[in-house]
């Protein structure tokens, strides 16, 4: 899993408000960096990756909330939220296929044919998961979601 | 689950104050909930943990080290309940899959009845399509049962030894 960019400047006396501005920037980009590759179920980390770097900037947005204008944090927060879920849908399904594929190596042939069928079920699931979070890029990429809330950040600063 | 809303924060105020307020809000959230709760209640208590750990670990510059150190114990926290969830969840799907399949093979066993037959054959028994499947079912369900149990009783250890540790009263001391 990806670690956090460290965000700079939060020691010391820095505003709420700054401090907002700062993280909120940090994290929008971040979630964007993952984009690529993230549509590859062969490699579950992408997707991974991309979902936990949602939820960061979907706590700062929480965190911080205060300090943004009202409808246009609750709108950019609600669509940060809304690929969230598209992400879970995806990542969820490759977790639950790991462990299951794990487990059934320890089984013996007459358990198996249960496992193999509870599995396809969870990669019909993971291919609907997976056009989800398609249209979810899709849509985000239409709507410059990055972009808007790199500007909600800079505009959380008092002029 | 709604997060609580926090009262009295300041944009133009300093992090570490506004942080603060926040984290205290938090932390009571977390000991609302009973961790010998329900399924629901838990999954809830997790949630609060994750949000506590959120706003530790992106103030903790301004904090200082015990915030970091309190966000450790919250990831641990979050960690063990978000495997336990896991667990719940793939009980669910398991419930859900069995039961799908005992429908298909009573239709496909009310298929092999004559018209108005009034008693099955014993051998449809042979021909029910995913009678091969439920043994596999029945073992995966055993071991996520006990595998949750014990993830709940480490959960529990965890809790008590915070507990013990004052680790509530200690971190809103460093506040």
């Amino acid at each position: 899993m990806a670690r956090a960019r460290k965000i700079p400047g939060l020691e010391g006396e820095i505003t709420f408000s700054e401090a907002a501005a700062r993280t909120v920037e940090i994290r929008a980009q971040e979630i964007f960096s993952f984009a690529d590759g993230v549509l590859d179920t062969s490699n579950p980390e992408r997707v991974h990756d991309m979902r936990v770097a949602t939820r960061r900037l979907r706590a700062a947005l929480e965190i911080f909330a205060p300090c943004f204008p009202k409808s246009e944090h609750k709108e950019l927060l609600r669509e940060v939220k809304k690929l969230a879920d598209a992400l879970g849908e995806r990542r969820d399904p490759d977790v639950q296929i790991d462990a299951l594929l794990t487990l059934k190596a320890e089984l013996g042939q007459g358990e198996r044919a249960g496992v193999n069928g509870l599995v396809a079920e969870i990669r019909a699931r993971q291919a609907r998961g997976n056009e989800l979070v398609e249209a979810a890029i899709e849509h985000v990429g239409e709507l410059g979601l990055e972009q808007r809330l790199i500007a909600l950040a800079q505009g959380a600063v008092p002029s | 689950m709604k997060a609580r809303k926090v009262k009295g924060l300041d944009p133009a105020g300093p992090l570490s104050d506004n942080a603060s307020l926040i984290v205290a809000t938090r932390l009571d959230e977390l000991y609302s909930f009973d961790p010998h709760g329900d399924a629901q209640t838990l999954h809830d208590m997790r949630i609060a943990a994750k949000r506590l750990r959120y706003v530790l670990e992106l103030t903790s510059p301004a904090l200082g080290p015990a915030a970091a150190k309190g966000a450790r114990e919250a990831k641990d926290i979050q960690t063990l309940l978000g495997e336990l969830h896991d667990c719940d969840e793939m009980l669910a799907l398991i419930r859900r899959h069995s039961g799908d399949l005992r429908g298909l093979d009573a239709e496909a066993a009310l298929a092999l009845a004559p018209n108005g037959a009034g008693e099955l054959p014993a051998s449809a028994v042979r021909t029910l399509p995913n009678r091969m499947h439920y043994r596999g079912l029945e073992t995966l369900t055993a071991y996520f049962t006990v595998r949750r149990e014990l993830l709940h009783r480490r959960f529990i250890r965890k809790w008590e030894r915070l507990a013990s540790a004052q680790f509530r009263e200690r971190l809103l001391e460093t506040l």
